[in-house]
């Protein structure tokens, strides 16, 4: 079992989001490869945690890929890819995976899970799954857990969610 | 939108895009073009500043929508490039750009038109027991009058002029564990203002009529709409715009060109000016 | 007291006697002449030939208006004309006349401003005691409020008024001067369907309206019907953009900037009243557009006929009376007129020092 952050975004609040974080994982290899395959049971954004700020750069990714979602113009295959892409200041989305998305290389793994309507999907069952699937240390999403993850000179605070927003207007 | 306008202050559901529509929203002040709320959008304890531009009923539809989407847009980019080039600006957390919002990070703080209209009418000169923390209150304003000064001068160099450079839309930061003073309230006539929290960092916001521009004229604009503002909050607001000029001064090179700009505006008696 | 008006400033000449009962009562309009001098379509209204125009008709009309009002010449108070801004020749043509009729009568002399004419003439006739004034005419573009005996200008036109880009744009496309190149725009802009892009030049509270002229000048000549089908202006229907088309869009795009900027400022001033004076203020699609912002503001919007909008005698003699009336007299060697006479240059002295009425 891994641990698993419920996330509700305060105008959405029908929409859980789960997020997991896990270091030391020795299996990036694997899980990047069922992403390739678009293996069905590995529905989830797969983040290089090294890449990820703060829990709030996080959060912002995710609303746009879920507002996008629920408007209907999702400019890649599903909310998930949509995550990785709203990360990118580019409107390249190979470019985005390259950057932000899981390497055969990553130690410090994000996996984040929007259900959209699916109810059988609960914190349970990614947890669970995620659990099995992943070979690492799970341990709890936050500021804290981020701090000794992110490599801040590959980003720019402050800079970095204005120009995700901007990103394709 | 043919209803009665909302009240300021007043948490009632707007007819907003969604998801807004059906969030209570607080309704923190109406211009002519945007509405301003406060609420939260990434997660429950961060609030944002929210700003929509609802369609304009009288504006031909395919007209209304190119404006607003060029205007949120501008406005987003012009706040984007201030935050890439280290001026303190609010940070855009994400835009709606169909559907006419933007959401803004949160300031805490206070407007320098609060600390202005707390100023001097608490200290007539007949009261001398006030005297020495007169003149230490006289230094930290100074102060703050210089950090405006060199906030705007940072904001000219990097190639933006604000357009409705206001005493209201200059903030002065709060800093983090420091308590809201009662002379941040703007529009009430406080009279009490301390010294608390008139040491933050000046943050520029409201970009609304905000261009990208490196015309010295602009630029004197800008500065001439600021020094209405001054007058209008308070009569003897001069010795501290006297402040605000010096420090501009010297904030980055042309700055003096634009000062010498500013008295031919002044001169001219720029009649778009009508700010108080 | 009663006082007769010349407005002659464009191409209108009017003569006008009010009377002011009393105080508290309303004024009354006992003769309001007008006689406009049309230029050929395609051709605007040199002000050589306005002069002459004004010189030939203002004895006639001066005469027919004091028969109409039924006054004798004893009981008119004072000659009030229009000083300026406006054209100068047919300025000084109608101040010529203004300063005979006083020598030869023995009348004082009232120099009016013309935009001041139009908004004491608009707030008596519709009672909006406080208004944000559009001045919208084919010389002038302003938003005006009034504060501290004055009527400040907030926003105005930077280059071109905006009867004036209507009235240019009306001879590019040949349309008839007569009754008046904003009203037959007005009638053909109903026909229009098609929104053609066009620039939108607000910067604050102030307009710009040559880039929109040229931009409008330049599709226009892409409707022409010389042109082969398939080189004229399409619609992205695909239809042919048609004259309507044209005229619908102008007026669209430059009315919406009018009510943005008047928006602006009542929302700076926390006013919720719009009085729209000046020609292009009869234009009905501006006074409906302005009617829905400001209902969206919780207020409202006054507007005058065609008898007061359009440049006429009776508001030169009524914010001539009220000028009159607070004992200021004009000696007939100041009786100048000129070209240039900005709204807020005016001294109110008829009207309280805040923003009460009267």
């Amino acid at each position: 079992m891994a641990t698993v952050e419920t996330l509700y975004l305060p105008h959405y609040p029908s929409y859980p989001i789960y997020i997991s974080l896990f270091k030391n994982v020795s299996n990036a290899k694997f899980l990047r490869q069922q992403l390739l395959e678009a293996n069905a049971a590995f529905e989830y954004a797969f983040l290089d945690g090294t890449m990820i700020l703060s829990p709030r750069h996080l959060h912002a990714a995710t609303f746009r890929a879920l507002n996008d979602s629920v408007y209907n113009r999702l400019k890649s295959r599903n909310i998930h890819s949509e995550l990785v892409f709203s990360l990118s200041p580019n409107n390249n989305i190979a470019d985005a995976y390259r950057r932000f998305g899981i390497q055969d290389s990553t130690t410090s793994l994000l996996a984040i899970k929007i259900p959209l309507s699916n109810p059988e999907i609960t914190a349970e069952s990614v947890s669970k799954h995620l659990g099995d699937a992943v070979e690492g240390e799970s341990v709890a999403f936050g500021e804290e857990a981020l701090k000794g993850v992110t490599d801040v000179k590959a980003l720019r605070k402050g800079v970095i969610l204005g120009m995700m927003a901007l990103k394709g207007t | 939108m043919s209803t009665a306008p909302p009240t300021i202050g007043a948490t009632t559901p707007l007819p907003l895009p969604s998801p807004f529509t059906h969030s209570p929203l607080t309704l923190l002040t109406q211009g002519a073009e945007a509405l301003v709320f406060r609420t939260t959008l990434l997660n429950a304890a961060t609030p944002v500043a929210l700003k929509y531009r609802p369609p304009k009923p009288y504006r031909h539809p395919l007209l209304d929508k190119r404006l607003t989407r060029a205007r949120l847009l501008a406005e987003a980019r012009v706040l984007v490039k201030c935050a890439r080039e280290g001026v303190q600006v609010p940070e855009v957390v994400a835009v709606g750009v169909e559907e006419g919002w933007v959401a803004l990070g949160w300031v805490e703080g206070g407007t320098v038109r609060g600390v202005l209209d707390g100023y001097t009418p608490s200290h007539p000169p007949s009261h001398p027991p006030g005297e020495q923390k007169d003149g230490q209150r006289e230094e930290v304003l100074m102060g703050l009058m210089g950090r405006v000064g060199r906030a705007v001068g940072r904001m000219h160099e990097v190639g933006v002029c604000h357009g409705d450079l206001t005493t209201s839309n200059l903030m002065v930061r709060r800093k983090e564990g420091e308590k809201a003073q009662e002379h941040f309230e703007t529009g009430g006539g406080h009279h009490t203002a301390g010294l608390e929290g008139l040491d933050g960092e000046i943050v520029l916001i409201d970009f609304g009529l905000a261009t990208q521009s490196i015309q010295d004229e602009d630029r004197a604009v800008d500065l001439y709409v600021l020094e209405r503002a001054f007058a209008a909050t308070h009569p003897v607001a001069e010795p501290l715009f006297r402040e605000v000029l010096r420090a501009y001064g010297e904030s980055y090179k042309g700055a003096k060109v634009v000062l010498r700009r500013l008295e031919d505006v002044r001169m001219r008696g720029r009649k778009r000016s009508m700010l108080g | 007291m009663i006082a007769l008006g010349l407005e002659g400033s464009a191409n209108k000449l009017g003569v006008g006697i009010i009377s002011h009962p009393s105080p508290s009562k309303p004024p009354l309009i006992l003769a309001n002449l007008r006689h406009t001098y049309n230029s050929p379509p395609g051709e605007g209204f040199l002000p050589k030939d306005t002069a002459k125009h004004h010189r030939a008709w203002v004895v006639r009309l001066v005469k027919q208006a004091i028969r109409q009002a039924g006054v004798k010449v004893e009981d008119i108070s004072c000659i009030c004309y229009t000083k300026g801004p406006g054209m100068g020749a047919p300025l000084q043509s109608v101040a010529i006349a203004a300063r005979t009729l006083a020598l030869l009568w023995g009348k004082e002399l009232i120099g009016v401003n013309h935009c001041i004419g139009h908004i004491e003439m608009g707030r008596a006739i519709t009672h909006a005691p406080n208004p944000i004034v559009l001045y919208v005419s084919g010389g002038n573009t302003q938003v005006i409020a009034y504060s501290h005996r004055r009527y400040r200008i907030f926003g105005e036109a930077l280059d071109l008024a905006v009867g004036n880009c209507l009235d240019r744009f009306a001879r590019t496309l040949m349309i008839p001067n007569n009754p008046a190149p904003g009203y037959n725009i007005e009638q053909l802009a109903k026909k229009g369907k098609h929104l053609i892009d066009l620039p939108y030049a607000v910067k604050g509270m102030d307009a710009s309206f040559s880039g929109i002229l040229a931009a409008a000048d330049i599709l226009a000549a892409q409707i022409s019907e010389d042109l082969d089908d398939a080189k004229r202006l399409k619609a992205e229907d695909g239809e042919l953009v048609t004259k309507a088309d044209l005229c619908f869009s102008l007026q669209e795009t430059v009315f919406a900037m009018l009510v943005e900027i008047t928006e602006r400022a009542m929302a700076h001033v926390g006013s919720r009243e719009v009085l729209i004076v000046g020609g292009v203020g009869c234009n009905e699609r501006l006074q409906e557009m302005m009617a829905l912002m400001a209902k969206d503001r919780g207020g409202s919007v006054f507007a005058t006929d065609e008898r007061f909008c359009i440049d006429n005698g009776i508001m030169i003699a009524h914010a001539g009376l009220l000028a009159y009336e607070t004992g200021i007299k004009m000696p007939l060697e100041n009786s100048t007129c000129t070209q240039r006479y900005r709204t807020d240059e005016v001294f109110v002295a008829w009207r309280d020092q805040d923003t009460a009425s009267s």
